[in-house]
């Protein structure tokens, strides 16, 4: 029984980091660019998410949408003030850009909240159930049940659908995509919309449970690495499944070796792939 | 030549017009800095191969001169070699896998493996676990390297650096240095001309990561302190990349620049704004990093080539 | 090179000298040059929460000893503005960000001695940073007042510059044990107990000492569980608990974890009978708030108690809130309990003079009634520590904690076991 209680635990969180990783790993394989910043926009979501409550008392579906729609206006306010042009640049200038954001928006983050923990008022989610004897937080369940329905979406918007396709187009051949009549600027742009918005509700999701100050993101984004990592590069299914294969790890490790032993098993286990299977679950070799 | 030996002249008068201990520790740091970029810079920069996980080797350096202190009472200077050779040892096992892929795999199995040896050093006893190790408090002798002014480590690791950039230049003109720009420009042109790709890949990361430790040794020795985040944090890492990114990568003096731009940077911005506690530092600081990733890619360097020739048609005219 | 060290040394020694008695000189002339001291605390990164609280109470401190506050009369010098013994001079402080960063620590602490030619430092929260920044003063002969840092040995290094006013691991840890005996004498059942702290120094060291007491006095530990206070999840924490269902849990955590195992116990349907923080995150004014209905009856250790309306304490609370809109913690009542000792050092010492500072400090003798803090008293030893330092114990009660334990002290009736959210 304490065995099924661990495991459900691990699945219900690996399934938030499955929904932030997946962001993440779409802009990775469509333009071969690391985010650094990733983690903050996780964590600027858990901040709108508390104004929102603060200020209009919305409950989770309202402040989980404010947090997706305002990181989807950042996401592309970003890539076109910033990201359009280092693009086209060396990798070490990516590399800086997206560094130097996350440094500007952590500190941003400081300067107008502070640095004190906040947590959001207990919301209607604050009970738990017991299924079949396994007591499962109503806030965890729902946050692991949205987290995975918005995963899988933004999967079959990418595969079923003709905006989705077209995205892929540009992840595939950008320039075969332009000839195509393609905008390939327009799909990156959204593309960073989509991925800030995935990590602004994932974070909006964390928030219900989980304290936070503005250093939070820097844990979610090597967190986000190594599940993007682990998926495979630009596979928003493999993020799904690393993400809830890391989620059980962790869970399963910490409660039978120790809570230090958790990360520590999570990087040695990545070191071992990278030796045997280092193009990651399902991506391309 | 006379850049080069106008530079040194500048470096060696410094501590002599700034005598003041603060400015000589900025010096210090600055040397520092540029010391651990420049390392970097011979496998992220010459081989185009960007590692975000340095401070591994760094670390190595770092800890096992306060090791072997803290255990049995040597001098600290005797842990230098045995951090080289630990970090070569890492070098191997790091670079064996992960130079069979290449862009970010590379980058991320680095930050990977120095994280994980982050955590572990920091449950692990011997190595002082999250507290942390100490140096000598008070030097026993002069082999102690426990000064009590800066310019003695001023000199020294300016002696490193200098001895440092000449290993660079040296290696920029032979086969090696040819290997590398090869590598860099593309791996699998660089196979089909003949070049060793692999094997040229791990020597950098070897030849970078001793010189890396020593700066690590460096450190820890001048600071007489040593814990988990200040030796294997991701910042290390990430610092090295900015300063040769700034200064720019694989250039001779890229990392230099980027050090006498950046650390001055960061020590005057957390002077003048650090104390009123609003993060202002890191504001500026991340924007500066961005503005300049926006609009000069290339680094500093690569600008000033940019502005230089100008200046001199105008006095040729 | 070896030989230029030297005669630097000797310089500076000389200029020293004559600094001196310049200093002294100047004294006579223009009564009231101010004191400086240069305070380093972490005011960004991940201990910035406390470093920023710990700032507004040292300001606090210096506020009350520059400015006249009657109504604190029995805290030395705050009646009058400004130090007596040195000719009504002020406190002026500088404030530095050492980032959490050592090496930006020790770079600072020399800044402020060599180039600001500050009179005595302050500082500088974790132990890592006290480590490098306490031996510049040491080197220079400035005497270094260390409000708050867990690492037993800071102190005890053979230094003769560094004071420390705060209780330390070991007295926290038997603190714990003359609680528990007074518990089991009173008929509570403490036939374990599980210490889960946070990885880092101050949770290691803290840790490590309750161990070593709780083996001392055959209390056996049925489990000790550090974590990394960054983590997202406890779960597997909480459940480990349960299974080995101690009598009493002490958590050595910072803020954001101390709340989320709370939730989580909360969660999972579990709780010992008692819960004991030990100060840090359970102090935070955030920590309160957030848990308060749920955890109702825990425990925490604290120097710091605001008191009844009226008192000095709850005074210096309404003034700390008038500034920063919280309440004062234990941490940074701490700090500002070390600042106002400090204050009164110098003003004894009647001299910026190192020598007279250090020897000012050696011989503070502070007594319960002058002090803010719960301590016996302060008074250093030979290594600096203070060995009057120690704590009270407190419990929540409604909205806010109540002491409860020492006996003698206590305001309210110590409730056992804790009703949590039942």
């Amino acid at each position: 029984m304490l065995l099924l209680q661990v495991i459900v635990g691990g699945l219900l969180l690996g399934a938030i980091y499955a929904l932030f990783s997946s962001g993440l790993t779409l802009i990775w394989g469509m333009m071969n660019f690391i985010n650094f910043a990733h983690g903050e926009f996780v964590m600027l979501g858990m901040y709108v998410a508390l104004m929102i409550v603060v200020w209009l008392g919305g409950g989770p579906a309202v402040f989980g949408i404010a947090s997706a729609f305002a990181l989807f206006v950042l996401g592309v306010a970003i890539y076109l003030s910033l990201i359009r042009h280092v693009t086209r640049g060396p990798m070490l200038a990516q590399i800086l850009s997206t560094f130097g954001l996350a440094l500007l928006l952590r500190y941003t983050a400081f300067w107008i909240f502070s640095a004190n923990v906040v947590s959001l008022p207990q919301t209607s989610l604050g009970g738990t159930l017991n299924i079949f004897g396994i007591l499962v937080p109503a806030a965890q369940l729902v946050a692991g049940v949205t987290a995975t329905v918005i995963t899988i979406a933004l999967h079959l918007f990418l595969t079923g659908t003709t905006l989705g396709s077209q995205l892929l187009a540009v992840a595939e051949d950008r320039n075969a995509a332009m000839l195509m009549g393609i905008r390939p600027d327009r799909m990156q742009a959204l593309a960073w919309g989509l991925a800030a918005a995935g990590a602004g509700i994932a974070g909006a999701l964390m928030a219900i449970s989980y304290p936070w100050s503005p250093s939070v993101g820097e844990t979610f984004g090597l967190t986000a690495f190594v599940v993007v990592t682990l998926g495979g590069f630009g596979s928003v299914p493999g993020a799904m499944y690393a993400g809830l294969i890391i989620g059980l790890i962790q869970a399963l490790s910490a409660f039978y070796l120790g809570p230090i032993y958790k990360d520590i098993v999570v990087y040695a286990l990545f070191a071992a792939l990278l030796w045997f299977r280092p193009q990651g679950l399902l991506g391309k070799a | 030549m006379k850049a080069p030996i106008a530079l040194a002249l500048a470096f060696i008068l410094y501590p002599f017009v700034f005598s003041n201990a603060f400015y000589l520790d900025i010096g210090v740091a600055l040397l520092l800095a540029a010391i651990s970029a420049s390392a970097w810079n011979i496998v992220g920069g010459y081989a185009g191969q960007v590692s975000v996980g340095h401070c591994m080797f760094f670390g190595a350096g770092a800890y096992l001169p306060l090791l072997v202190y803290h255990h049995w009472q040597l001098p600290p200077v005797v842990g230098v070699p045995l951090g080289i050779i630990v970090s070569l040892v890492l070098a191997v096992i790091v670079g064996m896998p992960t130079f069979r892929l290449t862009g970010h795999y590379f980058s991320m199995a680095t930050i990977a493996v120095a994280e994980l040896i982050r955590l572990v050093i920091g449950t692990w006893d011997f190595a002082g676990a999250a507290i942390g190790l100490q140096g000598p408090a008070v030097g026993r002798g002069w082999w102690d390297l426990t000064f009590r002014g800066e310019l003695p480590y001023y000199f020294i690791f300016l002696a490193v650096l200098i001895v440092l950039l000449l290993v660079i230049s040296t290696i920029e003109r032979t086969r090696f240095g040819y290997y590398l720009r090869a590598i860099k420009a593309g791996e699998r042109a660089a196979r089909s001309l003949g070049v060793p790709v692999r094997r040229t890949k791990l020597y950098a990361l070897m030849l970078s990561a001793a010189f890396t430790s020593i700066a690590g040794s460096l450190y820890s020795i001048k600071t007489g302190f040593i814990d988990p985040e200040s030796g294997f944090g991701i910042l290390v890492s990430v610092q090295m990349v900015i300063i040769a990114a700034l200064g720019g990568a694989g250039t001779l003096y890229g990392p230099l620049v980027g050090a006498l731009i950046l650390i001055p940077l960061q020590t005057a911005t957390n002077t003048w704004f650090g104390g009123g506690g609003t993060g202002l530092t890191y504001i500026l600081y991340g924007g500066i990093i961005v503005l300049i990733a926006r609009f000069e890619p290339g680094g500093l360097h690569e600008m000033w080539h940019r502005i230089a020739p100008k200046f001199g048609k105008r006095h040729a005219a | 090179m070896a030989k230029r060290g030297v005669n630097r040394r000797a310089v500076l020694a000389g200029a020293t000298a004559a600094a001196t008695s310049l200093a002294t000189g100047a004294r006579l002339a223009r009564a009231a040059d101010p004191v400086k001291v240069g305070v380093l605390f972490p005011l960004t990164g991940n201990a910035a929460a406390a470093g920023q609280a710990s700032k507004a109470a040292v300001e606090l401190a210096a506020e009350i000893v520059n400015n006249a506050h009657p109504e604190l009369a029995n805290i030395p010098l705050a009646k009058d503005a400004g130090l007596p013994g040195l000719g009504g001079a002020k406190l002026e402080l500088t404030f530095i960000d050492h980032q959490g960063n050592p090496s930006v620590a020790q770079q600072q602490a020399l800044r402020l001695i060599s180039q600001d030619k500050m009179h005595l430092l302050f500082g500088a929260y974790q132990s890592s940073c006290t480590f490098t920044a306490t031996p510049i003063a040491e080197r220079y002969g400035i005497p270094f007042v260390v409000g708050d840092s867990a690492a037993l040995n800071i102190t005890g290094r053979g230094f003769k510059w560094v004071f420390r006013v705060t209780p330390i691991a070991t007295d926290y840890a038997s603190t714990y044990m003359r609680f528990f005996d007074d518990m089991k004498k009173a008929g509570k059942k403490i036939g374990s107990i599980a210490v889960v702290n946070e990885n880092t120094d101050y949770g290691t060291s803290v840790a490590e000492a309750v161990e070593a007491a709780a083996k001392q006095n055959n209390l056996p530990v049925a489990i000790r569980i550090p974590y990394s206070a960054s983590t997202t999840d406890v779960s597997a924490q909480v459940l480990q608990l349960k299974e080995k269902n101690p009598d009493v849990v002490i958590f050595i955590s910072y803020t954001a974890d101390s709340i989320l195992y709370i939730k989580t116990m909360k969660n999972l349907d579990y709780l010992p009978p008692m819960v004991l923080g030990d100060d840090s995150g359970f102090s935070d004014p955030s920590f309160v708030p957030a848990i308060a209905d749920i955890g109702q009856g825990l425990m925490n250790r604290s120097a710091w108690d605001i008191g009844k309306p009226g008192t000095t304490t709850a005074k210096i609370n309404d003034m700390y809130k008038a500034k920063t809109g919280r309440d004062l913690d234990d941490t940074s009542g701490r700090n500002m309990q070390a600042a106002l000792v400090m204050a009164e050092a110098i003003n004894r010492a009647g001299s910026t003079d190192p020598a007279k500072l250090q020897a000012a400090f050696k011989a503070t003798d502070l007594k319960p009634e002058q002090l803010m803090m719960g301590y016996r008293g302060v008074k250093f030893d030979e290594t600096g520590q203070n060995i009057l330092a120690s704590t009270y114990l407190i419990q929540l009660k409604a909205k806010q904690y109540e002491l409860v334990w020492p006996e003698s002290a206590a305001q309210t009736r110590l409730e056992w076991p804790m009703k949590g959210w039942k």
